[in-house]
């Protein structure tokens, strides 16, 4: 009797302890992805030090509703199945908010995932995600819509590059968005095309595409690929003097890129970037972010490190206007009418898609004048207000989407 | 498209220049497994190490022929000391042991050059002598390919004379038919081992210094190349030399054509190649029947 006694204490005990118990706090405010270890591994590093750069400033001044934010950064690899299986270990482990990745095909899949879960998630990678089918309530995005820089850069081109052109792509949903992107504005410029050649990606030499190019003499070459690919393909076609004859438009590119290409990143080649680190001199606000990145990394941020920082500090700046760090009802619609002006100006996110209203920036190559990260000039800022579509257009996809669903050459 | 006689030749001068890199890969595949039956799955480490050394030693001296010298002899260097500190240890066990350490080489030491130059590619410029292309009417006959299809002819050659003609190449091809034998004539077949690798290396060193100017010059700029010249070297038959260089000159044509006609089907046209190949013949164009 005694013994049963003791142990009825002590499972009443027990069961008194997990009742009153409070619940595990989360190990972070907000849980970010990013494949450091894949291909795109700069690009991912750059989007991780801007991140990190936001909570570094948001904690020196006190932090997020007077606590110190923290937040945790996991290495997608590049792969969607990594990516959604650290993402569900970030909720899992009570994190409520979520970022990152960079590969528009990923964080599509992040973002049905995040809205199926209620899960707020801040992209940061160029994106689809204010169009078609894939928008939700729970996404945001800090990176561009990927037409975006096709629709500026297109524009630029037929203005100020000529009218006859022809287009390598990537054999992917963001090379096509560019293709149709040149196709809409073309058409409306009294462009000439005179041809598509898809490449998968991972495509090292380019050489062979040489011949058919220079037979079809387009006043321009759109060049729409990425990474490695894109390194190779410029400096092959600054070796055969394909880009002495005819000039280059890339609807993205990167610091990396321009360094690694070297003198064969000319003046004959264009590129459209979201941010390039020279304009600080225009929006000083931008100063303090570029000063800090180069006394710690001795060069200066990338688009992506801005695409990053601007990711983290939006969120930490929802926060504390919502007066809460996890509770998403309030959060959200705080994101939805925050305005900032960090590294670009004023911006925001478009309400009716939780995309940031960012403009593009047409930047020329310094060839053999670039010294150290003073590598490319800029040479135009497209406003969105010329580039994004209205939400509902958007939403149904119609002006790009049945061009891309119909590509010549595919 | 209208395909004029100069879009054909244009083309064939790219494949071959392609199918140099290829060739000079292969061949040093080939002459591992050949020699120690290695898989050798670093060997894309070794073409990303030639083309950092090269980087390296242009940095260091601002001559293009030097570097891509020194870059030979320092991946070979570094080959050697692979080949005789960890690799030489697993001789003699299952094929799977040696495969696994190349393949946790391939990890590791991209990784440690990742540490060392950092995540941005390395530039590295083509020679002043061989910059552009001179113009035939429409005909461009690109200077640096030219010198790789002439350098992939010299390299073969300058290997078929000394696998013919040295004693050191005849060591080393009786030891690939009869280790035992060899070493039963007193012959320090270890250091015969050591010397191939050292070999094997080098050439995917040169492939990579030689590459260095027309790609990304990065950390896991090896990764598929490793893949791509299994591909070359089981077309041309696992182990034979004189295989994977044909092999290698068939992959750049392919890949070239393909590039014209079909470009989104380019990557795939490899190993659409390769199974064609398998199933017409299964040892490969030059593969010995019965070879384990």
């Amino acid at each position: 009797m005694k013994r049963f006694l003791v142990l009825t204490l002590l499972a009443g005990l027990c069961a008194m302890a997990f009742a009153s118990a409070a619940p595990a706090a989360a190990p972070a405010d907000v849980g970010w992805e990013f494949p450091l270890s894949g291909p795109y591994g700069f690009y991912a590093e750059e989007m991780k030090r801007g991140v990190e750069m936001a909570v570094d400033e948001w904690n020196a001044k006190g932090g997020v509703l007077g606590k110190p934010v923290k937040v945790l950064i996991r290495d997608s690899e590049l792969k969607a199945d990594v990516a959604l299986r650290r993402m569900k270990e970030f909720v899992d482990s009570g994190i409520p908010i979520i970022g990152g990745n960079l590969g528009g095909g990923i964080s599509m899949v992040i973002n049905q995932w995040a809205n199926k879960n209620k899960v707020l998630y801040m992209s940061t990678c160029h994106n689809s995600l204010g169009q078609g089918p894939d928008w939700g309530y729970y996404g945001f995005t800090t990176g561009i819509k990927s037409y975006m820089t096709g629709a500026a850069l297109a524009d630029f081109a037929f203005e100020k590059l000529g009218k006859k052109w022809m287009v390598i792509a990537a054999d992917y949903r963001w090379g096509h968005d560019q293709v149709a992107a040149f196709l809409v504005k073309s058409k409306a410029a009294g462009g000439e095309f005179v041809g598509a050649i898809y490449t998968p990606i991972g495509t090292r030499d380019f050489s062979a595409y040489v011949p058919q190019i220079l037979a079809k003499k387009p006043d321009f070459l759109v060049l729409s690929v990425f990474g490695s690919d894109l390194v190779a393909a410029i400096k092959q076609f600054g070796e055969l003097g394909l880009s002495q004859r005819i000039k280059l438009a890339l609807p993205k590119t990167a610091m990396p890129i321009m360094k690694e290409c070297g003198s064969a990143y000319n003046e004959n080649v264009y590129g459209a970037v979201t941010w390039y680190w020279t304009l600080y001199k225009k929006y000083p606000n931008a100063k303090p972010f570029v000063d800090a990145y180069m006394k710690k990394f001795n060069r200066p941020p990338d688009a992506d490190t801005d695409s990053g920082y601007v990711g983290a500090q939006t969120l930490f700046m929802a926060m504390e206007k919502a007066g809460t760090r996890t509770d998403l009802a309030k959060i959200i619609p705080a994101l939805e009418n925050l305005k900032w002006d960090l590294n670009q100006g004023p911006e925001h996110f478009r309400k009716c898609d939780h995309v940031r209203t960012q403009t593009v920036v047409i930047l020329q190559g310094r060839g053999a004048k670039a010294k150290g990260w003073d590598l490319a000039t800029v040479i135009a800022e497209v406003p969105p207000s010329k580039t994004m579509l209205p939400c509902d257009v958007d939403r149904a996809d119609s002006v790009y989407g049945p061009i891309r669903n119909k590509l010549p050459g595919k | 498209m209208e395909l004029s006689w100069e879009i054909i030749l244009m083309q064939v001068i790219m494949g071959l220049a392609l199918g140099a890199i290829y060739v000079l890969l292969a061949s040093g595949l080939s002459i591992i497994f050949g020699l120690l039956d290695v898989l050798n799955f670093a060997h894309g480490t070794f073409y990303m190490l030639g083309a950092y050394a090269t980087f390296v030693a242009i940095s260091l001296c601002g001559n293009f022929w030097v570097g891509i010298i020194a870059a030979v002899i320092i991946v070979s260097l570094i080959g050697a000391l692979f080949e005789m500190t960890l690799l030489k240890r697993l001789y003699g066990t299952d094929q799977i042991y040696p495969l696994l350490m190349c393949f946790g080489l391939s990890i590791f030491l991209p990784d440690i050059i990742k540490m060392i130059f950092g995540l941005v590619g390395k530039v590295v410029d083509y020679p002043s002598l061989l910059q552009g292309a001179t113009f035939v009417d429409n005909l461009i006959l690109p200077k640096y390919r030219i010198f790789l299809v002439v350098l992939m002819a010299v390299v073969l050659l300058a290997l078929y004379l000394f696998m013919k003609k040295t004693s050191i190449g005849m060591i080393i091809r009786a030891a690939t038919r009869d280790r035992l034998m060899v070493n039963c004539l007193g012959i320090n077949v270890s250091r015969v081992w050591t010397v191939g690798f050292m070999l094997g290396v080098g050439l995917a060193a040169l492939a990579g210094a030689v590459a260095a100017p027309m790609v990304q010059t990065i950390p896991n700029m090896g990764d598929e190349m490793t893949i791509e010249a299994f591909v070359v070297v089981v077309i041309g038959g696992l182990g034979s030399l004189g295989g994977a260089a044909l092999g290698g000159l068939i992959l750049g044509q392919v890949v070239s054509f393909v590039s014209l006609l079909a470009p989104d089907w380019s990557n795939v046209s490899i190993f659409l190649t390769m199974a064609l190949i398998l199933v017409l013949r299964p040892r490969g164009l030059f593969g010995e029947e019965g070879r384990d």
